[in-house]
């Protein structure tokens, strides 16, 4: 039985309301091949381990100063200092930090001591049609332990999503689909140049890889559900030609195999986090939509849309103006 | 004018839930109500006194429990003695036992002296109630009671020393139980007389001259009261008929009259004489204990009425016409808050009264038993609110309609957190049956009766009218033991009298359980901390002992006993331990600051060893002041209950099983009533917090501890499912094998325990998320505990964790893709979220 196997990744959400039907705990995975400008995870992207520091949390104990064994931390007037080029996530500052203020983004975990974890709100997956979902970072970079995961949860008789930038091999994809429900699959672009500029790579692959998806699901009777996920970025994503273009695709090549288009209104709750991180965000300074805009979106989608009742559009949005 | 007084209190920014439908007769009548003291009527104490320079009408055992009022004790009794209006005695007064001066002086008060009103529109009688009655002893006695309350080894000074000293407080309070207010309106209050008579005419002649013969003649003197106070208003309501110039109100009137020359003596034919003979019933509840609304329930109200609001339905009273009736009742209950109107900025308005009343939940053969008069009375909950009284208990269990579970979370999403409190029946059920095994009960509470179980004071499960559990009697600081545990048996801190500023000599208090310098496991520390334990709890049933005894011997409700059954059998008042079920339950207070302080010493010296115990000792003298690292350890890094988390929830379900079953071991000497266990805080865990010491949890002395059965506060950082798992753990989960009290169901709190949880509005933001929450609380069902107050939080209150986001860390937003912790977020981002709530709450 599994298993030994090893994943890295970032938290768990419980009680998450977001991420498909019902209430469901939502794995976040470290790594991810694409680096969407826009990204709300930004600790997501790297698969190496991160520290950050929260200075809101900090003593200024100097604890973490004594325990880096390679002098990576300095704290300055302006808070503190992480030399990331030195630093090799050896994790021992956060370990020491009485406050949690330094704390390591990502662990180590084994199927075997996360499937008991997943486990725990099994009474309100059963009672919601929830379950667990897998998410990112990309889960398909980790296939082994992501398989061994799925492989248990079904054991388990928990309902299982699987969010995926559809940046993988397609044999990968289909090699999950027997212990997946239910697939998220982000479209962000129809156009590649467009797709390479914002995300650092084409999008053929994913769209092709959707086609080698929706055929495993229509020949396979598998009875795995597809939603198609969409994020709502200002000047990249939201422009209603890019929906419209989305939208013929979708129209084209998954007439009757998608349950749901999800347009996802952009947040720019990630400002502290790449703040943490020590990077900058080309969003920091981007107003959420009105929701007047978001409409718009909606509209844009199911415009050249044949089932416009499952193009549904949500997130925060911004008072009108006065 | 709406809602005036509450809306000043709290002064919300925001457009808050406001009344409903209402008939021009309720708005007026619930308008009146929040004039307060500029109203013509009001329902304001009375006291009433024998004419003796001896007599006095406030019983302070009743306040025991209150410590605000400890410094008011004596000013209280002097007052209302000054004020109190003489009442003339039947000349043979003196000659009677103290029960029957005590039924016949609350009778000629209620039915002779009260003035009565009916007010406008008002399709209910019976006003006045709230009144202070003659403590009716002779000299003698009077001596004897007091030499017992004051002075150097009084009871008084007892609980003092008790309180300031951070254990707690204890004292036999009045109400906290559900009377057979159902017997009342099937049968008539002739059938407890009949009843009554029956069993005085079965005592022999010598037994006629002894006590069960004397507290059966006061209960037949009480039992007459509703009777006769309800023909006096029926000639209030026929005279008013007679000058009413609206023919419509004159019929009413004339309706009422007649209702109330029926019920409550006899059984009500129609849901109006029903509420009619509820509420007559109950008010004089509170007039014979002297205490306005103190935690009494109405029992399952859609239950005992069921029948009566079918058939007067169906007889053609209007639907609308028997939800006026209710709201009337509503309008009503709120008056006991009259009884100081004049003090405070409130109106009188606290939170120290409380009726309540319990809807839905099992039935026999585990169906469910939610009915028309279940949707009715939520629907007037829903269109009275806000107000405060009564306040409303909705049972959920597995079984519990979508109709009813979509109601209760739109009534939720509608009026910023639950108008009510939600309790969980499998979970309770299963607490009230092993309180059946261990007392040996069994003939009363089992698997056929136990679902009529329901809560009273604010969440404490009780059966209904045999039962009296002393639910608030005895409050007891867990955290004292710890304490105790990591001194020897000292205080950390000598208490120090805040008038003279003398502090006490140190005194071993407690046991000598070792200095803890030489305890070299976490097994010994363990082992001195339930030594300490079992050590508070004896010490809180000894002090407990002599308020109970007092009360006993000098302070009588024979009117309450008619109503609870066991005290016309035993021919003993209810105060006397008359009840078949008769408990008193031990409240634990502080339990998660308790656990998370022992899951801190086994952290942070016996695990990590980042100190001895010596030194973290010296830091909670210090108050952690110059010990802030190891404080940050104790706070950031030490384990907690409530994440879920199996090794500390185990510790924490330890915690809980050492404290219950020492507290099982326990009955009182005076009147025979066993100890149980239960949870629930009142505001002690915010007073009481200033005379604690500094913990080992990294609490330090004035932070507020932990609510009841709650997880610290920010100590629940997995969010809502896994404190609800934990919270369910802790009180036993559910048996491996299948075989619970209740199904497979385990709990050690057969009293229950308080849970509250906060939830962002936007979480019920449309019908699918509603949808997520209605799962929520089905698996609370499972996993959770018996009792569950939920909180939707507004934007003042986010703007509040901004500024003290230590109090918030549990608090979720909601991030687009999943939930976030507000306070994990930045400053600028929390504005944003600020703005789009108030945008989403407006």
């Amino acid at each position: 039985m599994p298993d030994s196997l090893t994943g890295r990744i970032l938290h768990l959400q419980r009680l998450s309301t977001e991420d498909g039907p019902g209430i469901r705990t939502t794995v976040f995975f470290k790594g991810c091949p694409l680096h969407c400008a826009w990204c709300h995870n930004p600790e997501s992207i790297s698969s190496l381990l991160q520290v950050q520091w929260h200075a809101d949390r900090c003593l200024e104990c100097l604890t973490c100063l004594n325990v880096c064994p390679r002098g990576c931390l300095t704290m300055t007037r302006a808070g503190m200092e992480i030399d990331r080029v030195r630093c090799s996530r050896c994790g021992k500052c956060a370990e020491a930090c009485p406050a949690n203020a330094l704390e390591m983004l990502g662990r180590q975990v084994t199927v075997d001591e996360l499937l008991p974890e997943l486990l725990k709100d099994r009474a309100y997956y059963l009672a919601s049609g929830g379950g667990v979902t897998l998410s990112g970072g990309e889960p398909l970079l980790q296939m082994d332990f992501v398989e061994a995961l799925l492989r248990g949860l079904k054991e388990a008789g928990i309902h299982t999503a699987l969010d995926t930038c559809g940046q993988a091999q397609a044999a990968n994809l289909v090699r999950l689909l027997p212990y997946v429900d239910l697939v998220l699959y982000d479209v962000k672009l129809a156009d590649a140049g467009a797709h390479q500029k914002y995300t650092g790579l084409p999008n053929q692959k994913i769209l092709a890889n959707l086609l080698v998806l929706r055929d495993a699901l229509r020949d396979g009777g598998l009875g795995v559900e597809l939603w198609v996920r969409t994020p709502l970025i200002p000047g990249a994503t939201a422009g209603a030609a890019n929906l419209a273009a989305i939208g013929r695709f979708l129209a084209e090549h998954l007439d009757g195999c998608l349950a749901r288009w999800e347009l996802c209104a952009f947040n720019n709750l990630a400002r502290d986090k790449y703040s943490r991180l020590d990077q900058d965000w080309a969003y920091a300074g981007q107003a959420l939509m009105t929701s007047a805009e978001l409409a718009a979106c909606e509209q844009a989608a199911r415009a050249h849309f044949p089932d416009p009742q499952i193009v549904l559009a949500s997130g925060p949005t911004r008072p009108p103006e006065d | 004018m709406t809602a005036l007084a509450l809306q000043t209190e709290s002064r919300p920014r925001f457009a808050i839930k406001t009344p409903e439908n209402l008939s021009a007769r309720i708005q007026w009548l619930r308008d009146y109500y929040f004039q307060g003291v500029q109203r013509a009527w009001n329902n304001e104490a009375t006291a009433w006194t024998t004419g003796t320079p001896w007599d006095f009408q406030y019983n302070e055992l009743n306040f025991y429990i209150v410590p605000e009022t400890y410094a008011f004790l004596q000013t209280f009794r002097s007052s209302f003695q000054q004020v109190a209006r003489p009442v003339a005695l039947h000349p043979d007064f003196w000659k009677w036992s103290l029960p029957e001066r005590r039924a016949w002086f609350m009778r000629e008060v209620m039915v002779c002296y009260l003035p009565r009103e009916v007010l406008p529109g008002d399709l209910l009688a019976g006003a006045r109630f709230n009144v202070q009655t003659s403590a009716c002893l002779t000299r003698r006695e009077t001596r004897s009671r007091d030499r017992l309350v004051y002075g150097k080894n009084g009871t008084r000074a007892a609980l003092v020393w008790f309180h300031n000293h951070g254990y707690g407080n204890a004292g036999p309070t009045a109400g906290h139980l559900i009377p057979d207010y159902g017997r009342i309106v099937r049968e008539g209050w002739k059938a407890v007389h009949a009843e009554l008579e029956s069993h005085y005419d079965g005592l022999s002649k010598r037994e006629r001259r002894g006590p069960r013969a004397a507290q059966l003649r006061a209960m037949l003197t009480a039992a007459g009261m509703p009777r006769d106070l309800a023909r006096a208003y029926s000639r209030e309501c026929a005279r008013l008929a007679e000058s009413e110039s609206d023919p419509v109100r004159r019929e009413e009137l004339r309706q009422m009259a007649a209702n109330l020359l029926w019920v409550p003596w006899e059984p009500a034919r129609s849901f109006w004489e029903a509420v009619q003979a509820l509420w007559l019933t109950h008010m004089l509840v509170m007039s014979d204990e002297n205490y306005p609304g103190p935690g009494v329930s109405f029992g399952r109200l859609d239950q005992f009425l069921g029948p009566l609001w079918e058939r007067s339905l169906a007889e053609g009273m209007p639907r609308e016409f028997g939800k006026e009736i209710l709201k009337c009742l509503w309008v009503h209950a709120n008056t006991a808050y009259d009884s100081m109107i004049r003090t405070g900025g409130n109106q009188g308005i606290t939170a120290g009264y409380g009726q309540l009343l319990t809807v839905s939940g099992l039935g026999p053969d585990r169906q469910d038993r939610t009915n028309d008069l279940t949707y009715a009375l939520l629907e007037v909950v829903d269109e009275m609110s806000p107000i405060l009284e009564p306040k409303p208990n909705v049972r959920l269990h597995r079984g519990t309609p979508e109709k009813l579970l979509d109601r209760v979370v739109d009534m939720i999403a509608s009026s910023q957190g639950a108008p009510f409190l939600l309790n969980f029946d499998e979970r309770s059920m299963a607490g009230m049956m092993l309180q059946a095994r261990r007392s040996g009960v069994e003939h009363l509470i089992h698997a056929d009766n136990v679902f009529d179980y329901a809560p009273v004071g604010c969440l404490e499960n009780t059966m209904a009218g045999n039962d009296r559990s002393g639910t608030v009697d005895a409050n007891l600081n867990l955290l004292k033991a710890v304490e105790l545990a990591l001194t020897g048996g000292f205080d950390l801190h000598p208490f120090t009298d805040p008038l003279t500023g003398v502090p006490d000599p140190p005194r071993r208090d407690g046991p000598d359980t070792g200095d803890p310098a030489g305890f070299a496991t976490w097994e010994q520390f363990w082992a001195a901390y339930g030594e300490q334990t079992r050590s508070i709890i004896r010490r809180i049933v000894d002090l407990y002992e002599r308020p109970e005894a007092i009360r006993a011997r000098f302070a009588p409700t024979p009117y309450l006993s008619c109503l609870v059954g066991g005290c016309a059998g035993r021919g003993l008042d209810v105060t006397q331990g008359g009840a078949e079920l008769s408990y008193v339950t031990i409240e634990a207070v502080t339990y998660a600051t308790t656990v998370d302080s022992l899951l801190a010493v086994k952290y942070l010296v016996y695990d990590q060893k980042v100190c001895t115990l010596a030194e973290l000792v010296q830091a909670l003298r210090d108050n952690w002041v110059g010990h802030e690292v190891l404080q940050a350890r104790a706070l950031h890094r030490a384990p907690k209950y409530g994440r879920d988390d199996d090794a500390a929830d185990a510790l924490a379900a330890q915690v809980m099983e050492l404290w219950t079953e020492e507290t099982w071991k326990h009955k009182t000497f005076s009147t025979g009533r066993q100890y149980r266990p239960g949870m629930l805080s009142w505001n002690y865990w915010v007073a009481d917090s200033f005379l604690l010491a500094a913990s080992p949890d990294g609490r330090p002395k004035g932070k507020f501890l932990s609510n009841a059965l709650c997880p610290s506060n920010g100590a629940d950082i997995n969010g809502p499912t896994a404190n609800a798992n934990s919270v369910g753990k802790v009180l036993g989960g559910k048996a491996p094998d299948g075989k619970g009290d209740w199904l497979d169901y385990l709990n050690r709190l057969p009293n229950g325990g308080s849970h509250t949880m906060s939830f962002n509005p936007s979480l019920l933001r449309d019908p699918e998320h509603r949808q997520k929450f209605k799962a929520f609380l089905r698996g609370y069902v499972e996993n959770g505990g018996s009792a569950l107050q939920v909180n939707m939080i507004n934007a003042e209150m986010l703007r509040d964790a901004q500024k003290h986001p230590e109090n918030y860390r549990h608090l979720l937003v909601r991030v687009t893709g999943y939930n976030a912790y507000f306070t994990t977020i930045g400053r600028e981002l929390q504005d944003e979220i600020i703005a789009r709530e108030s945008h989403q709450t407006c």
